[in-house]
């Protein structure tokens, strides 16, 4: 079937002398591996072990971080690690007798330590021991010529002055995971500490600072001889923050203890700076400058209240009766109420067939927007929630913040549950109940918010409607805050109504936020965890049954310039176990003596 | 070229059934165990040579593995006198996708090689190479005469150095290397009289002097001369010559033991898992692991050229030729370069090297080649 035939011999032949040559090149080129690794391989093998140049990375020293009035948060500690070289123990044994006598420790738990670095090369230097005294670290000074496989290693430790007080806040340093190395395109190498959480996440950039490299000739010994070429590390940048360390301390201190559970903001309202942010239970952040012992760690993971969290911004709670805020400044906004409709509340109220109860017996009698908020009367705002229907009140809710993030600068925020019946369809397989509209006019039911979002809801009270973004850097570039469309005139009188809660008597927070010298206007909030009937005396419930508490608030009423936000999970009544908290923060704020500490 | 006559009739059983039944018993141990030891060998020194790195290579290159065995079976499968009908259309692609690269062409370390589309990078000089191949395969296949004319050289040439001069200007100049032995490889074992080699020899000599003198930039002459005379400058641009030689030479005999060579695991080696991973390998497997590689590849190089031998028409010889010359003159070259005979360029060797291209392209050649040798028999 060939039709032409082809030259192809000649083909043949000079494929076979090409294979030829390239064989004959392979075995030229295996000749000079045989040169190089055998006749010359002492030679080589010489210069490998001298090999004299040395890469030393020169760590850049963190940014410190200040609170507003300059004071320091965290500092850099000088911390010292031995390190061994074991290719250049002469006895490793005897090495390892000599170690233990300095370090105090039995020689089986330095032996234990190498047993881990088996896979490890060598001439590695691996960890032997960390945070030496400056007396250990002299002792293997003197004795390095004896023992020169010993190295002491400086390395700057990050040191959170306050502990617990601060640690949600500022996070802490750990070792970057793989998925970050990669993400970090080389800004971010194995070993390194970077910032986990926090203020030391966020903003690891700017403090971390640029590492440096020393290139250093060395002799056979390890022994610097001269330098080679260097580039300096770049320091990190310094921070400020907006948060005051008094109000910061302040709060920690109320929120310290057993049974101690919750979360305190305070805020400007008028720019969104957060000048406390305290989570409670906390940890000790010190903890994780070190490389973190598996104890510590598993302790703080099987902790039941779980102290890593920070509740502030992570954790979701029903607002309660906090929520008759938003309700308020929504219903006579959209004109669904005016501020003098007056309901009347004999103690229940029917709705859908079935009695809907308020948290005063005997009921309230006539009440107006005014007494309604100061007695925080629920059947005026089954009332008026009945009235405006669910759709309105996920919509001003959204206006109010709820249901996204504020936008903080720290990371971990939870955007919480504004309920309607979309999201009912949607989440919960099933319809809106009108009943449902009922209980979220109280803030009970899937409303969830964070006292984040709830403090900035009530710093949109307090500044006539501005959505300001919270942050925790003084100066930090936020973007201007917007102004949401409501009502001035609501504005006032739901102002009015919160000043009436804590400074007219019979208001539900006279007795135990109202402050001489300053006028505070706030709300309270109780938020049920088991249904009425089964309760009895607060005080002899079991710890996870117990209410949790709110109380919402700014300062001085006329002209607020604070807003703080307590929350107390499982902390009983809004107005006993929260109010006295942020009344204690305003008194540090305002340089007011009311003469109460945080007690037993 | 062929003419398929009437040998298909509805009454006979399709002829075709015989020779695909003898393509699978036909393929070629030798170079199939070659290929697939080698990159064995390579993950495993990938993964050693970045343990340092901040990212293990390993799980990338033995994903770029895994894609490269389906295109080597792919490219297997297809006629290899389709791909050189489909030559003239594939060099064309190839020719503008490396215009592409001039224009649209993203930097990694040096020469904007690569081109970037959507997520996916790669490195066309790679990809028009083989279609370069099968187009000159096919350009001299059809002339079928003894010796090619001056006139058939010149073609034959021009057909090489158009994508060349494209590469060379991006610029990679280890890339457009890469060329010269494609066209060698091919035009001389096409047939060139001995009188016309001499004359190139000289004009190519006046080539380089032109080109050192106004082609080249500072740090590519300074490659050069490190090359000549690398103790001169033990830590300046002589540095990656060195260390790799350190790092060959004290692997002695038997090599320091996986993952235990000093040299690599102190990062003193450049380059370790793509450029210089024969220094990796040389250091942690000594003499033995090197003369081992260096024997796959003499087997592998000796089996492609049998296929080449045994081939059935004048066009798979001369594919064969060009795909292994351009495999051989990286083996050569780098392994030269690892123990300093060659002056320091960007070229890998071929499986053990990382990278994605390379990798690919290296497999799919390896399906070429054994397509062409399984249709040896068809037809004939």
């Amino acid at each position: 079937m060939q039709v032409v035939r082809e030259h192809r011999d000649d083909l043949v032949r000079r494929v076979r002398v090409m294979t030829a040559v390239v064989t004959s090149v392979i075995v030229a080129i295996a000749t000079g591996f045989w040169f190089t690794q055998l006749v010359q391989g002492d030679y080589y093998r010489e210069l490998a072990e001298n090999n004299r140049l040395r890469k030393l990375p020169i760590k850049a020293p963190r940014g410190l971080i200040f609170d507003r009035k300059g004071r320091l948060l965290v500092e850099n500690v000088p911390s010292y690690n031995l390190m061994i070289d074991r290719s250049r123990a002469t006895n490793l044994e005897h090495s390892l007798w000599f170690a233990a006598g300095v370090l105090g420790r039995p020689v089986a738990e330095l032996q234990q330590i190498l047993q881990k670095y088996r896979a490890v090369p060598a001439f590695k230097p691996v960890l032997l021991a960390e945070s030496l005294s400056l007396s250990e670290v002299a002792r293997f000074g003197v004795e390095g010529l004896d023992y020169p496989e010993f190295e002491v290693e400086v390395q700057h430790q990050r040191l959170y002055r306050h502990r617990e007080q601060t640690a949600h806040l500022l996070g802490y340093l750990g070792e970057p995971s793989l998925d970050e190395i990669e993400k970090s395109k080389g800004g971010y190498q194995p070993g390194d500490m970077i910032g986990k959480k926090g203020i030391e996440q966020t903003y690891d950039p700017s403090l971390r600072g640029k590492d440096g490299e020393r290139v250093v000739v060395v002799d056979s010994r390890g022994q610097l001889l001269r330098e080679y070429k260097s580039v300096p590390a770049v320091p990190g940048q310094n921070l400020t923050l907006s948060i005051d360390l008094d109000l910061q301390q302040e709060a920690a201190r109320w929120l310290d203890g057993p049974e101690k559970v919750g979360a305190v903001v305070a805020m400007d309202p008028r720019n969104g700076e957060i000048l406390a942010l305290v989570s409670a239970p906390a940890f000790n952040p010190n903890l994780f400058a070190k490389r973190l012992q598996q104890a510590d760690w598993q302790a703080l993971i099987e902790d039941p209240n779980h102290p890593l969290q920070n509740r502030a911004i992570q954790n979701t709670y029903s607002p309660g009766s906090t929520f008759k805020i938003v309700m308020e400044t929504a219903g006579i906004t959209d004109h669904e109420f005016d501020p003098h409709t007056s309901v009347l509340c004999t103690g229940a109220k029917s709705f859908y067939g079935r009695p809907f109860r308020c948290w005063k017996k005997g009921g309230h009698g006539t009440v107006d927007g005014h007494l309604a908020l100061k007695l925080s009367c629920d059947v005026y705002f089954y009332t008026l929630g009945q009235k405006m229907g669910i759709e309105k009140i996920a919509r001003y809710s959204r206006l109010f913040g709820f249901g996204a993030l504020t936008g903080i600068d720290i990371e971990g925020e939870k955007k919480g549950n504004v309920p309607d019946p979309e999201w009912s369809q949607k989440v919960r397989k099933q319809p809106w109940y009108p009943g449902e509209t009922i209980s979220v006019s109280i803030g009970q039911g899937p409303v969830l918010v964070t006292p984040l979002q709830m403090a900035r809801m009530t710093a949109m009270v307090a500044n006539g409607g501005y959505k300001v973004v919270p942050h925790l850097v003084k100066d930090a570039k936020v973007p201007p805050p917007e102004h949401e469309p409501l009502d001035a005139e609501a504005l006032r009188v739901v102002r009015g109504g919160m000043w009436a809660v804590v400074n007219e008597g019979g208001g539900t927070a006279y007795g135990s936020a109202r402050l001489p010298g300053v006028e505070i206007a706030g709300k309270t909030g109780t938020v049920q965890v088991i249904a009425q009937a089964q309760r009895t005396e607060e005080h002899n419930l079991p710890f996870k049954y117990r209410d949790h508490a709110w109380f919402t608030s700014f300062a001085p009423a006329d002209n607020p310039e604070l807003v703080i936000t307590v929350f107390a999970e499982h902390g009983g009544g809004g107005s006993k176990v929260a109010a006295p908290i942020a009344q204690a923060i305003y008194a540090k704020y305002f340089g007011i003596d009311n003469g109460k500490s945080p007690g037993p | 070229m062929q003419s398929i006559s009437g040998s298909i009739t509805g009454s006979h059983p399709v002829p075709e059934d015989r020779p695909r039944l003898r393509l699978l018993s036909s393929i070629d141990g030798g170079l199939i165990l070659s290929a697939f030891l080698l990159a064995a060998i390579g993950l495993a020194t990938v993964h050693s040579a970045s343990s340092e790195m901040p990212v293990d290579y390993f799980p990338r290159q033995a994903g770029w593995v895994a894609v490269g065995l389906v295109l080597m079976v792919i490219s297997m499968s297809i006629d290899y006198h389709v791909l050189l009908d489909l030559s003239v259309v594939l060099y064309v692609l190839g020719l503008a996708s490396l215009v592409g690269v001039l224009l649209f062409g993203v930097a990694h370390g040096g020469a904007a090689n690569w081109l970037k589309i959507g997520a996916f990078q790669f490195q066309p000089s790679e990809f028009a190479k083989i279609a370069t191949g099968l187009f000159l395969a096919r350009y001299l296949a059809g002339l079928n005469l003894r010796v090619l004319e001056l006139r058939h050289i010149v073609i034959g040439a021009a057909i090489v150095l158009l994508p060349m001069v494209l590469v060379a200007v991006e610029p990679d100049m280890g890339g457009a290397a890469m060329y010269a032995p494609l066209m060698m490889g091919m035009l001389l074992v096409a047939g060139i009289r001995v009188r016309l080699l001499v004359t190139a020899a000289v004009i190519g000599l006046v080539l380089v002097t032109g080109i050192w003198t106004f082609g080249m930039k500072g740090y590519q002459r300074q490659r050069v001369l490190t090359f000549l005379a690398p103790e001169t400058d033990p830590l300046g641009a002589g540095y990656q010559v060195r260390q790799s030689k350190i790092a060959v030479g004290s692997g002695e005999l038997l090599g320091k033991g996986y993952m235990q060579g000093t040299q690599s695991q102190l990062r003193f080696l450049p380059a370790r898992h793509t450029d210089f991973i024969l220094s990796v390998l040389a250091e942690e497997w000594g003499f033995l692991g090197v003369a081992g590689v260096l024997g796959l590849y003499a087997l592998y190089i000796t089996s492609a050229t049998r296929i080449a031998i045994r081939a059935r028409d004048r066009a798979g010889i001369l594919l064969v030729v060009g795909l292994i010359s351009i495999t051989c003159f990286h083996v050569l070259y780098n392994s030269a370069m690892v123990v300093g005979f060659l002056p320091i360029t960007g070229i890998p060797l071929p499986f053990l090297s990382y990278g994605g291209s390379f990798t690919m392209i290296n497999f799919i050649s390896v399906g070429i080649i054994l397509g062409v040798d399984i249709r040896r028999y068809v037809n004939r």
